[in-house]
């Protein structure tokens, strides 16, 4: 087990985890006394809240994760090879903590794990979703434990199945919306595409947010292999985003083209409503345009600028997941006179409180696993 | 209840927006209180006319009992089912809480009841129904908008008055075929 020294921001650091990690347990106590209704601001209308958006964004980082680190293991790609060990580790932690995240969505996560197997139901995509991301957990965890102990070759199965079980499972997710044909806004066969390329950027992005911070805290200079690696990331974080940016136009296009109903008011929620200052600050600038122009460029794309830029598009990508989830429940199904044309959320501070108490403790288990795991091992130095 | 499909042919022209229905439901079900707490609902429609010429519709609603269900479709546990007689319904000890056929509704129909934990919906008052009786929203209604009846029996008023008027039902461009009938 190699020792790490202790650094001066460390315990600062666990400082800040521990409260986001008491904030959390806090909600969790709340919700498990008081009960979803009273503690969460969901209704009847909008029963999907910054819950689902959460685990969304957990789960799309886990695939974007094992897709960006099986590009070493399982494609071949040697540069990707140093982060083998750390992305299959960080999508097994995301994983777990959208889990976790889904788990205070739901209101019987017990139920699930007896009823699912007991009384399936196999035309629900959320049936598929438990299963595939199941199957694709045991994937990663074999991959993990083989690149550990230099199985290469059982690494490379594991791998290869995971990668393709991450696609599946991912792509259903984005079914699990799109088969709902009475939400015009996500109905269709584009969002498990979309999950696919908005994960691959949200792996690219924290792939290299991993490698810059972990050196960044242990005030190690990154080796010139590493610096190759994230101009590389930079690269690869400037055709993802640019791929996603072509994906979010078109998403928006065929809402207002013919002006559909319920897919155009949704669409301009987001445009001139009340997700505006969502999509236009966090998801467009901040989380696709400003990066890719700092990675696109190449005087801008640094170590430095590809942290920024993977940062930036982090947080963007947190709110593209938000927006999606509640743009498509704003539309009324049901239409009253007096009521309003279109419904509103606003999370609660419990539902806030989960989704802090999540990622305090998704980095805490990171900071706890480069503790106890030789994650630079397993590549050629 | 075998060799029976279930539906209810809906006059809104006799409707006065009384909420009648929408109480005896919730007596009748034990449905908690609160905005999102309900069964049945009447909506109403924009008003027709300028002053003093003036007309306003309503349309009493509830779980349509559609054919082609997207709720029982995208349940993962098959808590949500379909009785023979084509009434929806939910098992409480299998709902998980995920809310999927909520959001698979085009109707708004379903509800998370705090006190079954479990998603809620009208059943036509199937307890009722199957002991012959009528569903308590169609029983209270005072100037009869709601008529309760086997479509599978050609005798019966259901049927009558489907032959009779022209009907139309909600969301017909969903496909999820509902059995409430709207008479034009």
């Amino acid at each position: 087990m190699p020792t790490i020294a202790k650094r001066p921001g460390e315990l600062l650091w666990f400082a800040l985890l521990g409260a986001g990690m008491i904030a959390g347990a806090a909600a969790v106590v709340t919700v498990l006394i008081k009960g979803h209704g009273e503690v969460y601001n969901l209704t009847r209308e909008i029963p999907w809240g910054i819950l689902i958006a959460t685990y969304v964004f957990f789960v799309v980082s886990s695939t974007g994760l094992c897709l960006v680190s099986s590009l070493g293991d399982v494609w071949g790609f040697e540069k990707f090879t140093v982060i083998g060990r750390r992305g299959h580790l960080v999508a097994i932690l995301t994983l777990l903590t959208g889990f976790g995240t889904i788990a205070m969505e739901l209101n019987h996560p017990l139920r699930l794990a007896l009823y699912a197997i007991i009384s399936p139901n196999f035309q629900s995509p959320i049936w598929w979703m438990g299963t595939l991301y199941g199957f694709y957990m045991c994937c990663l965890i074999v991959e993990f434990t083989s690149l550990m102990r230099g199985w290469t070759r059982t690494a490379f199965i594991s791998g290869l199945a995971g990668f393709f079980a991450a696609i599946t499972a991912h792509s259903n997710l984005g079914a699990v919306f799109g088969l709902l044909e009475a939400r015009h806004f996500w109905y269709g066969s584009f969002l498990p595409i979309y999950f696919i390329v908005s994960a691959l950027a949200s792996g690219a992005a924290l792939t290299a947010l991993i490698v810059y911070f972990n050196h960044k805290a242990r005030h190690i200079d990154l080796s010139p292999q590493y610096k190759e690696f994230m101009y590389t990331m930079g690269k690869l974080q400037a055709l993802f985003l640019g791929i996603l940016l072509f994906f979010v136009i078109w998403k928006l296009i065929p809402g207002l083209y013919g002006q559909p109903p319920e897919k155009y008011e949704a669409t301009m929620a987001l445009l001139t409503g009340p997700l505006a200052f969502n999509f236009w600050f966090f998801e467009m600038a901040l989380g696709i345009l400003i990066p890719l122009a700092i990675v696109a460029n190449r005087r801008t794309r640094t170590v430095f600028g590809v942290m920024l830029a993977s940062l930036l598009s982090t947080i963007g990508i947190f709110f593209m997941r938000y927006d999606l989830v509640i743009a498509g429940q704003m539309v009324p199904m049901r239409e009253a006179e007096g009521s309003p044309s279109l419904l509103s959320y606003v999370p609660s501070v419990a539902e806030i409180a989960i989704v802090v108490g999540a990622l305090a403790t998704c980095l805490f288990l990171y900071t706890m696993a480069e503790k106890f795991f030789d994650l630079e091992g397993g590549h050629r130095h | 209840m075998k060799n029976k499909r279930f539906a209810i042919v809906l006059d809104t022209r006799r409707c006065i927006d009384c909420k009648a229905c929408t109480v005896a439901c919730k007596a009748e079900n034990s449905v908690p209180l609160g905005r999102d707490n309900y069964r049945n609902w009447v909506t109403e429609e924009p008003l027709r006319g300028s002053y003093p010429n003036l007309g306003q519709n309503f349309a009493p609603g509830q779980c349509m009992q559609c054919a082609n269900t997207p709720c029982n479709r995208v349940c993962p546990t098959r808590a949500t089912g379909v009785n023979p007689d084509g009434i929806v319904f939910v098992e409480v000890k299998k709902c998980i809480g995920c809310k999927y056929c909520m959001t698979a509704c085009p109707y708004n129909a379903r509800y998370y009841n705090e006190e079954t934990e479990a998603v809620d919906k009208c059943t036509f008052c199937s307890h009722r129904v199957y002991q012959g009786q009528i569903p308590a929203c169609v029983e209270t209604c005072p100037t009869k908008v709601r008529v309760f009846g086997d479509l599978n029996d050609p005798g019966s008023e259901v049927s009558r008055l489907l032959a009779k008027y022209p009907t139309r039902v909600m969301k017909p461009e969903m496909g999820t075929k509902p059995y409430l009938f709207y008479i034009i």
